[in-house]
């Protein structure tokens, strides 16, 4: 388990240089001048080679990165944003939790309407439930999370008035800026986004669960604990559903650690201030320091995910280990 | 089998319960007062205008840094000018008037020194004097190295005050140039400047305390003078403005709050005016609904639509071919359809326009010198003769943005009813503005708008056409027109000051469109606005494109 874990470790932070150097190889063959673009209308050579040292952009891309790794490992620094001058990792650290409220949220919503619905599915097979789901399936899978919200705040968040129709509340009360905030006007903002957010993913989930757990029962040793007596819920939770879940927990991992990279089209719709909001005005403006960051955190993200699961998955499953 | 129903209705039932929570909490949360929705009162001074901002934010809310037009406009609430813009609607809102000055500055005979007096007993949010010291910083901090602000130094200010380049360099403590004595402050400038009063109606020189640091990263919460400060900043997110409780001016104050959200949705932010929800939005209404949202500026109404002070063109390139020909230049001005052009952007998005000046500037005098109603194919072949006959295949440069590509769609087809050829050339947003404004592009027609910096029509003609500014990259003379005579006109109108001023650059104006015509200027841009209910008091900034935002009232 030891070297298993030092190997998963090790290969991580392969990923995290790997992703970090591709990021700065894009933005470099990007043919588009930084200090240009900083040193703004009627700059002279002059001005644009003066913004350049201020940044550090008159020095070979390589060293560039070098400064940025260093700073990153020995300051826990991200850089500085060209257009607002603020701290990245300030940036970053008031924009994970919005995400991380959306992505946290919306699992819990997703999860425990796929998995009932996903498991009866795949009891009754071709039922009116399983029917109904596949409906439901179709129209998550097909219909834009755009859409969706779009509709959902118009309907539920306009005409009803039985939500906000965008906005974000602090979950924790004391920020001097907010309008409001506090759990409960939190959840209340957060209703439509977790919606909006559940349905693609449910209707995923739903199918995988149904075909997991439809696979899982036919399996020998489903029959051999029937065979030998065992209850219809114990062959069920202990037998069926560890094993048929164990797929659905790597696919999890996998798109947290994905969506917490910034879940962007919501946090559009829905004014939430998170990481996908923030790197779409970044791109919009070519802020590369902030670019970089989002994405490192977003790396960051899915390797510790991935380690997570695949750690839990060593512990469930002790095939994996010796592999 | 039965149980397993139990077990799979076990974990529907919490999924449902979940979602019975969330409503309750819905109910909850509506029930302790949606926090979006702003309650209503009677008071016309009080509450709180609760302003989005649509798919932007404050790039700094430094003085000494900032330079897009919503950092300006949030700024002049806060800040304290030598000479300032009225809260007054139309042409008198765009018309200078001392405001921590006690008058206009003494000028001496050569031209060289300014005098201002400061008047006594103005103060700063947190209760400390405004002494002409204040001023003296802001200028040291919008060039000071220590700041690394590119912008006053792109408008060369360095160049303007005596010691100021030596300031730039970091060999001098202070600007040798400026000299803060108690409530008076002088300038002594490097060359005679009759737009030097314009320059500092710019909010980088209003009032900061002596003491404000220099810092690459800007102060985000800091004392101000004028009729509110800047109580707290959650970049990215909230700015709120509080009253100044030491204000003693005559500028309106009549919010007790403003508090700005930014990086809204522009379709969400509508929605939420409509409902109450939020006030208005600074980044305008979606393009699309401006037709939807009944007549503007009616008397009490909530749609409101004003002109800017931005001009919007195709440039034309008259260092290449064919666009190098006069005679190309004027056929073009008579084949694209203006008209059209705009029709692109929404109902009421702008105003026609020929010219370069726009209204409200000093020395803008309507004309009409080219097509109006549309396009003009047949007078454009009759004008441009052979030259359009022969001319090469025609670059259209344009951004790959919605609107970038809408508006190049509808010249090139202009083009093609004129008989010219042209190669579409698509270009991302973030090298656009890098390709065209460098020396030797290959772009014929591209598009491109400039807004005022300051109220003096030098900030257009001079600024955008005088030939010898041409450098290898990031011009401003993008269609790299370099007439000796027109610059020596340029010289002499930018000399003068007052009436002559005006008429010179009246005259000008003219003169660029109807003997060069370097570009095809078909739109001043106007900004539409939706507001809620409860606002009232609209005094709009053309200067700004926005609202006088300590103006407005609420309830």
């Amino acid at each position: 388990m030891g070297y298993f874990l030092i190997r998963r470790i090790f290969w991580a932070i392969f990923l995290f240089f790997v992703a970090t150097i591709v990021t700065y190889l894009i933005f470099f063959v990007i043919p588009s001048d930084p200090a240009k673009l900083i040193a703004g209308r009627n700059a002279n050579a002059q001005d644009v080679a003066r913004v350049a040292r201020f940044y550090h952009l008159n020095i070979p891309v390589w060293q560039q990165y070098w400064i940025f790794l260093w700073n990153l490992i020995h300051k826990g620094s991200l850089g500085t944003s060209y257009i607002t001058r603020q701290s990245v990792r300030w940036m970053i650290g008031q924009d994970a939790p919005v995400t991380a409220s959306l992505v946290f949220g919306g699992a819990v919503f997703w999860l425990s309407l796929s998995i009932p619905i996903g498991i009866l599915s795949a009891l009754r097979p071709r039922s009116l439930m399983d029917r109904a789901s596949m409906t439901f399936v179709l129209i998550g899978i097909s219909a834009h999370p755009v859409w969706i919200g779009l509709i959902l705040s118009f309907a539920i968040g306009y005409k009803l008035h039985l939500t906000p129709i965008a906005g974000y509340c602090n979950f924790f009360t004391g920020n001097a800026g907010a309008s409001c905030s506090g759990p409960i006007q939190w959840a209340y903002h957060m209703i439509l986004p977790w919606i909006v957010f559940m349905i693609l993913f449910a209707a995923l989930y739903v199918r995988l669960i149904r075909a997991n757990v439809m696979e899982t029962m036919s399996e020998d040793y489903v029959r051999t604990a029937r065979a030998k007596g065992a209850s219809e819920r114990r062959v069920m939770i202990q037998h069926v559903l560890r094993n048929s879940m164990l797929p659905i927990v790597t696919i999890l991992g996998m798109d947290i650690g994905l969506a917490l990279g910034g879940a962007i089209f919501t946090e559009q719709i829905f004014n939430l201030p998170g990481l996908g909001r923030q790197i779409i005005q970044s791109y919009s403006v070519f802020d590369l320091p902030v670019i970089a960051g989002v994405i490192c955190f977003a790396t960051m993200a899915v390797i510790v995910f991935n380690f997570i699961v695949d750690v839990a998955y060593a512990f469930l499953d002790p095939r994996i280990r010796l592999t | 089998m039965r149980k397993k129903h139990v077990l799979s209705l076990l974990l529907l039932t919490t999924g449902v319960a979940l979602l019975v929570a969330a409503t309750t909490v819905a109910a909850a949360g509506s029930a302790t007062s949606r926090p979006g929705t702003v309650a209503s009162t009677k008071a016309h001074k009080g509450g709180v205008l609760r302003i989005d901002q649509s798919s932007t934010d404050f790039d700094t809310v430094d003085p000494g840094l900032a330079y897009v037009t919503n950092d300006w406009a949030m700024l002049y609430t806060t800040q304290m000018l030598l000479v300032n813009f009225p809260e007054k609607n139309g042409q008198a809102g765009s018309e200078l008037y001392p405001e921590a000055a006690t008058s206009f500055p003494t000028v001496s005979n050569s031209g060289l020194t300014y005098t201002f007096h400061i008047r006594p007993g103005l103060k700063f949010s947190d209760g400390s004097p405004v002494t002409a010291a204040a001023y003296q910083r802001a200028w040291e901090r919008n060039l000071s190295p220590k700041m690394g602000s590119p912008y006053g130094v792109n408008d060369q200010f360095q160049k303007v005050i005596a010691g100021g380049e030596a300031f730039l360099a970091g060999k001098t403590q202070h600007i040798s140039g400026i000299t803060a004595k108690g409530l008076t402050l002088t300038f002594h400038l490097t060359h005679p400047n009759p737009t030097f009063v314009s320059y500092l109606s710019m909010q980088w020189f209003g009032a900061v305390k002596p003491n404000m640091p220099y810092t690459t990263t800007g102060e985000n919460v800091y004392p101000s003078a004028g009729p509110y400060y800047i109580a707290s900043r959650d970049p990215g997110k909230t700015l709120v403005l509080k009253r100044n409780p030491y204000y003693k001016g005559n500028r309106p104050a009549n919010p007790d709050e403003i508090v700005f959200t930014s990086n809204t949705n522009q379709d969400q932010s509508l929605l939420e005016t409509k409902a109450g929800q939020t006030d208005m939005d600074m980044s305008q209404v979606p393009p699309t609904a401006a037709a939807t949202l009944g007549t503007p500026n009616a008397p009490g109404g909530q749609f409101h639509v004003g002109p800017t002070a931005c001009v919007i063109y195709a440039l034309l390139n008259t260092a290449r071919a064919p666009t190098n020909s006069l005679a190309v230049r004027k056929a073009l001005n008579w084949g694209i359809d203006r008209p059209a052009l705009l029709r692109l952007l929404g109902k009421y998005a702008g105003q026609r326009t020929d010219q370069i000046l726009v209204p409200g500037i000093p020395g803008y005098k309507p004309y009409k010198i080219y097509a109006w109603n549309g396009a003009n194919a047949t007078k454009a072949k009759q004008i441009g003769g052979s030259a359009l006959t022969n001319a090469p295949a025609l670059n259209v440069i344009h951004s790959t943005s919605p609107a970038g590509v809408s508006g190049a769609q509808q010249m090139e087809f202009n083009l093609k009813q004129m008989g010219l050829k042209y190669n579409d050339v698509p270009t991302p947003g973030t090298v656009y503005y890098n390709t065209i404004e460098t020396k030797g592009t290959s772009y014929n027609i591209a598009r491109a708008g400039w807004c005022a910096d300051y109220f003096d029509p030098f900030d257009y003609i001079n600024v955008l056409l005088d030939g010898r500014s041409i450098q290898a990259n990031n011009n401003t003379d993008m269609s790299y027109l370099n007439a000796p005579a027109l610059n020596k006109q340029m010289d002499a109108a930018a000399a003068l000051s007052g009436k002559a001023r005006a008429e010179a650059y009246a005259s000008l104006d003219l003169t660029v469109m109807k003997d060069y015509a370097p570009w095809v200027p078909y739109e001043i841009e106007s900004a539409r606005f939706y507001t809620s209910k409860r606002v009232g008091n609209w005094i709009y900034s053309t200067y700004f494109g926005e609202p006088d935002f300590n103006a407005l009232t609420v309830g």
